[in-house]
């Protein structure tokens, strides 16, 4: 059965054949097997009296490659050269294997193609290594690409090698573009033209001056803006160096801390200005009430001097005329003093009481003091907006949960819970703390100024608050809860206020 | 129920909790040939309420009070259909209360510290009132509106502010003039109302119903 191999070198073609690990078959004219070598047999399962006389596409080609298979068969019957091409053989036992052919023909003296000689590397497993290679990259590739921050690899040269989805965003470059150019189109002046001397610097010395520590920097968009970003680089080596860099853009975080700075200097001007307007409301009280008494007094002699007829009585009332002129005098004065200080007018305008309510919260636990209070916050959604002076609502705020944080200074057990809610056509924000609590004495005169448990402070910000809540039409409450600590209510008035806003 | 003889122009029930002011007070107001009776609180005053005499009296109390405060006393009168005319008087200054009170009834008020004349044309005006409600409000208002027409829209912006309680300061930056051309303007006002006094003016910025609720 043996085929004529006359034209070749039979003893030694014959012994490559069946020493070769992979797969050999030469087929007939017709396409039918007539050489199947061992190799063939170990890797489909069938033995060379089970394949030969049959046509390859007839059993060892899976179903719907069959047709391509036989086309290629036909081709390769009109060429001289060696053909490539990759299909799926079926093994005896249905498994299939990935086979890369190189098949050529043998033809006789006459030229026409007597046998064709297939060779076959079978590849299933390196493709699947490839195809899971692949998968790991874009696996890695999807990790880098849902990155916060800018992912961005270079090579030895500060040649862009790679550009993550969030560099585009950040720097306003295409991946495209991106690759191949040098990093330093992302660093400004006087970075951009150093770079190059930095790597340099690190590749003959070794000196780390970045890698491996998070430092700020400036970096540069497409567009020429320059902006704040912390950047992390590290390194990575497997036969050529690649370094990595990390790019956070600081833009946004830099705005929100700006914010929260302009919103405690604001507080702690309001407070101030709140302080005084306070302190002169109270001195202009306290200082009005001997004034008039004393005004009074005088008023009270002269005009019983006035019912008498001694001669003498007329200047003395005129000079009580002018005790009574200096009087006022004095009043008017404090009058003036408290209208420079005092009469900021609320400026209200649509807020989200949420917002409001987490700015305070935010500006109020700024400092060593919050240390070690577990804050909970419970912030109903839907409260919407309400008209209010922002700043004076935030002061009241700052003020009660700082004197939480106060309270809680010698407890062990420091819990600051903020809520917000509905009530009544009153939205309520509500701050407990786990403090002592407030003693009977000082509950009596809480809002009163100038009342204070602390050894610091005026005893002011309480009655401030309430001075802030009144104009907002608004209540504040405090309460001590049984089960310890106490409870600060302020409720601010859902509706009245639009009336109140429309007048103006 | 009594009242001594001499009780000359009327009688005047004193509230202030400052004793100082309650006897320097009352001692000027003795002097001017009133009868006054004096309390140290609201609460005091009510207790008393009963025993006294209200026929030709009026109420003289201060805004600011420990416990129930003047306007709440001014409204707890009106509640119990207590018919007595009621001066505020305010050591603050504080313009909206002030127009709070009024706007709540009160005929006037005053600024601590006040003169014998301020108290006394006061005191003589919510005497002389008479008893019942806000009939001589209604009577003068024609007259009122007549005067308040002559006043250029400006000086009507001005009014406002100043019955808002605003400083002549606040009102220039919000009109976008200077306080000096305000200070004209208020004068101007005050000449064109008829008004003797910023209390007066402020009553009628009430009867005219200008004042914000």
């Amino acid at each position: 059965m043996k085929p004529d191999l006359e034209d070749i070198d039979g003893a030694l073609s014959e012994l490559v054949i069946e020493t070769v690990d992979t797969p050999v078959v030469i087929l007939g004219a017709d396409g039918s097997i007539v050489r199947f070598n061992s190799a063939s047999e170990r890797l489909t399962g069938y033995f060379a009296d089970e394949a030969i006389g049959r046509k390859v596409w007839d059993f060892l080609i899976i179903e719907k490659e069959r047709d391509t298979v036989k086309s290629i068969f036909e081709k390769t019957q009109g060429e001289n050269t060696p053909t490539h091409f990759t299909n799926f053989w079926k093994t005896k036992d249905g498994q299939q294997r990935r086979i890369e052919w190189s098949n050529n023909t043998i033809r006789n003296k006459l030229g026409d193609v007597s046998y064709i000689l297939a060779t076959g590397i079978d590849v299933t497993d390196q493709v699947a290594t490839e195809f899971a290679l692949a998968e790991t990259q874009a696996y890695l590739r999807s990790i880098i690409d849902a990155c916060p921050v800018a992912v961005i690899t270079i090579n030895e040269q500060g040649l862009i090698q790679s550009f993550s989805t969030e560099a585009e965003h950040c720097f306003g470059y295409r991946e495209a573009e991106a690759i191949g150019r040098n990093v330093n189109i992302l660093i400004p002046e006087p970075g951009h033209s150093q770079h190059d001397r930095y790597i340099k610097h690190y590749l003959e010395t070794g000196e780390k001056k970045i890698i491996g520590r998070a430092r700020p920097i400036f970096a540069k968009r497409e567009n020429g803006e320059k902006f704040p970003a912390m950047l992390h680089v590290s390194e990575f080596k497997d036969g050529t160096r690649i370094f990595v860099g990390f790019v956070e853009d600081l833009t946004h975080q830099r705005m929100t801390e700006r914010r929260l700075e302009e919103t405690q200097f604001q507080l702690q001007h309001a407070g101030r200005i709140g302080a005084m307007g306070e302190i002169a409301t109270s001195i202009a009280h306290e200082l009005n009430q001997p004034l008039t008494a004393a005004a009074s007094l005088a008023g009270a002699v002269s005009l019983n001097l006035k019912k008498t007829d001694y001669p003498e009585t007329k200047d003395a009332i005129e000079l009580l005329e002018d005790v009574v002129g200096e009087i006022r005098r004095a009043s008017e004065i404090i009058r003036q003093m408290r209208d420079f200080i005092r009469k900021r007018k609320t400026e209200k305008s649509l807020h989200r009481v949420n917002k409001v309510v987490e700015e305070a919260t935010a500006v109020a636990l700024i400092g060593a003091e919050s240390a070690g209070i577990k804050l909970e916050t419970d912030l109903v959604e839907g409260l919407g907006e309400l008209q209010m002076d922002r700043i004076q609502i935030q002061q009241v705020l700052v003020n009660v949960i700082r004197n939480a944080v106060d309270a809680m200074q010698e407890t062990t057990e420091k819990r600051l819970k903020i809520s917000t809610s509905r009530i009544g056509g009153f939205v309520e924000i509500r701050v407990e703390d786990t403090g002592p609590g407030i003693t009977d004495e000082m509950m009596k005169r809480l809002f009163e100024p100038f009342a204070t448990s602390k050894e610091s402070g005026m005893g002011i910000g309480l009655s401030i608050s309430k001075t802030i809540i009144d104009a907002h039409q608004g209540k504040i409450n405090a309460i001590n809860k049984e089960s310890g600590g106490c409870v600060f209510t302020i409720n601010l008035p859902e509706g009245a206020y639009d009336e109140a806003a429309k007048r103006r | 129920m009594t009242r001594p003889q001499n009780a000359g122009r009327g009688a005047v029930f004193l509230v202030d909790d400052d004793v100082a002011v309650q006897r320097g007070v009352a001692a000027l107001l003795t002097a001017a040939e009133y009868h006054v009776e004096t309390s140290k609180s609201a609460e005091e005053f009510l207790s008393k309420l009963e025993s006294l005499d209200r026929s030709n009296a009026v109420l003289l109390v201060d805004i600011c009070m420990p416990g129930i405060q003047g306007l709440e006393l001014q409204e707890k009168l009106v509640e119990d259909g207590i018919d007595l005319p009621v001066i505020v008087m305010t050591a603050h200054g504080d313009i909206p209360m002030a127009v709070r009170a009024m706007r709540n009834g009160a005929i006037d008020f005053l600024e601590k510290p006040f003169t014998v004349e301020e108290v006394t044309s006061a005191l003589d005006r919510a005497l002389s009132r008479p008893r019942s409600a806000n009939a001589p409000a209604r009577a003068a208002q024609p007259q009122l509106t007549a005067k308040f027409g002559t006043l250029t829209p400006r000086e009507k912006e001005v009014l406002q502010g100043i019955v808002d309680g605003d400083t002549n300061k606040k009102i220039a930056r919000s009109l976008d003039v200077s306080p000096r051309t305000v200070e004209a303007h208020r004068q101007k006002i005050m000449i064109k109302m008829d008004a003797k006094s910023f209390a007066e003016l402020v009553r009628m910025a009430v009867t005219l119903d200008m004042t914000s609720r």
